[in-house]
């Protein structure tokens, strides 16, 4: 990874005079990739097209390269290149839709060669697929064909907002192995926002915790939103569907968003440790993902229709005998619980 | 019904015996037909563009106004223009009145908003991530103009034949800011209100019947190229 390649500064997105991405202060290296979780609406598709100069932000400032950029600015328009979440196709070929970036810059030399290439690398058949008109892809193909269109330009920076949402899995595969590929090869800069984190924490440099507009952290935080009613012992609390309770001390309003970091796995079938601090939820291993970063191990468990996020070391996951489908225990102390 | 019969078979006598009256009335709407689609394209796109295709304030109002322009009286456009280009009025030394181009100036502010409400509506009904798409393949502000507008080029040429359809087949300005002069500012229409007036009806009938065949053939072109691309 080289030097900071993007650097972002009180970055701030009103729309509708309604605040929606707040960025204090975030650095991007040059060849990393990094990855952007958070629930719907929390910002991510806001923060990859300011990221992606499709946008220009209310306030605050994107640096790139060491200069200030903004949308249509030449330092960043052949090199900044954003895949929404539902690509658009052109009523164009694939040929034409996937030669298009190449056109506009006039850079025709083996124009037909570089598609056949491009979509070679998304696993689609050149002869069978650059004469196609592009209302009869299915969406998976179409999804593909946009990201040939980016990656024929070999963009230093590729953003893609949820690549792989609602196609089929072989093209989720192709379209991952693809964006990976781009950064080996030419040092692309990979941002993607995804729902699917064990995919994330397994490719990513880092991944960034987007939540209402705010960085949250690394996402292995768990958030819980309000609203909090009161509970005993002066303690506050939030029911979740099958009745148990979340339980934390006295929010700054009912409706505050609480920060859990860490919670303790514990097979449900084990003696737990007491206190009077410590809150005890029962709920059942969904995943278990490898982080790259760091060699830890994030598990997801899911308490009643709430996913929490926690960290484990090889050893507690063999030790505990922890796997997808097993029912655990989570424990968290409340004086832990941070509020958002 | 004779005088129908009759028209058609006047109307086939005059293009193919090639009689030089009835040409150069096909000429000079041709002419003022091209001339003034060729403004409003030129003004009205990127006003329609723009209207579609941005937010800004009193949008709504502007919409509005546009609309409202549709239907614009023929004879109302006719009588300012004739008021600007006349002796008297402020562009009177352009010489423009009683001249072809000057009925194709009047024509021009009759098929402006045909041309600005069904582009801004063309435009607006474009997927919003085509701009995304665009911006992301690394299009500058002109390519974006031009690549969107592309893309509605099937709702902006059926915009172009509306407003095609308009001028061709207009009176009224033709007839104030021309003046009807034989062989000079004497379009289709002009000389079917005067054959009318005069009673020939088959004559009338005829030259209808030429600016049908026309018509024809622009919309057969058009769909040709709708066809092709």
């Amino acid at each position: 990874m080289g030097s900071a390649l993007y650097t972002i500064r009180g970055l701030e997105h009103v729309y509708r005079d309604k605040p929606i991405l707040r960025i204090d202060r975030l650095e991007i290296p040059s060849g990393s990739i990094v990855g952007v979780i958070g629930p719907n609406g929390s910002g991510k598709s806001t923060f990859l097209k300011l990221a992606g100069f499709v946008e220009k932000p209310t306030a605050g400032e994107i640096i790139y390269g060491g200069k200030p950029a903004v949308p249509f600015a030449s330092e960043v328009r052949h090199k900044v290149s954003l895949m929404p979440q539902e690509p658009f196709l052109m009523k164009r070929t694939v040929l034409n839709n996937v030669a298009y970036g190449l056109k506009i810059r006039r850079d025709l030399s083996r124009l037909e060669q570089r598609v056949h290439i491009a979509l070679d690398w998304v696993g689609l058949d050149a002869g069978e697929f650059s004469k196609r008109p592009s209302y009869a892809l299915s969406g998976g193909e179409a999804q593909r064909v946009a990201l040939a269109a980016r990656l024929i330009l070999k963009p230093e920076v590729l953003l893609l907002d949820e690549p792989t949402a609602s196609i089929d899995a072989l093209s989720a595969q192709l379209i991952k192995d693809a964006a990976l590929k781009a950064r080996s090869e030419w040092g692309t800069t990979l941002i993607i926002a995804s729902h699917d984190w064990q995919w994330l924490y397994g490719v990513c440099d880092r991944v960034v915790h987007l939540v209402r507009g705010r960085l949250m952290g690394s996402g292995r935080e768990n958030i819980i939103f309000g609203p909090w009613q009161p509970g005993e012992n002066g303690l506050w609390e939030k029911v979740l569907s099958d009745g148990q309770r979340v339980v934390v001390q006295k929010p700054p309003e009912a409706i505050s968003a609480a920060v859990i970091d860490h919670a303790a796995i514990v097979p449900a079938d084990r003696l737990l440790p007491s206190g009077e601090n410590q809150v005890r939820l029962s709920g059942l291993i969904t995943r278990l993902a490898l982080e790259k970063a760091s060699g830890d191990i994030v598990g997801s468990v899911l308490v009643a229709n709430i996913p929490f996020t926690t960290t484990l070391t090889e050893k507690e996951v063999v030790e505990s005998g922890l796997y997808p489908g097993r029912r655990v225990h989570l424990l968290y102390d409340v004086r832990n619980v941070r509020w958002f | 019904m004779d005088f129908l019969i009759q028209g058609f078979l006047k109307a086939i006598e005059l293009l193919f015996a090639g009689d030089a009256e009835t040409f150069s009335a096909v000429s000079a709407t041709l002419v003022v037909s091209a001339y003034s689609l060729l403004a409003t394209l030129a003004i009205g796109l990127p006003l329609g563009f723009c209207l579609g295709y941005f937010d800004f304030r009193f949008k709504k109002q502007v919409r509005v106004v546009v609309d409202t322009l549709l239907s614009l009286p023929t004879v109302f456009i006719g009588l300012v223009v004739y008021a600007f280009f006349t002796n008297r009025g402020p562009l009177g030394e352009w010489g423009l009145l009683f001249t072809l181009p000057g009925i194709a100036v009047g024509l021009t502010i009759l098929a402006l908003p045909i041309v600005i409400a069904l582009s801004a509506t063309a435009v607006e009904s474009m997927d919003r991530q085509l701009r995304v798409m665009l911006i992301s393949l690394g299009a500058n502000r002109r390519q974006l103009f031009l690549s969107t507008l592309w893309e509605a080029r099937l709702p902006i040429l059926a915009a172009a034949l509306t407003a095609f359809g308009r001028v061709m087949t207009e009176v009224g300005i033709a007839m104030m800011v021309g003046g009807n002069i034989k062989w000079q500012t004497r379009t289709i229409t002009t000389a079917i209100a005067l054959e009318t007036n005069k009673g020939e009806f088959a004559m009338g009938i005829a030259l209808g019947l030429v600016l049908l065949l026309i018509a024809f053939g622009v919309n057969v072109s058009v769909s040709s190229l709708r066809k092709r691309y």
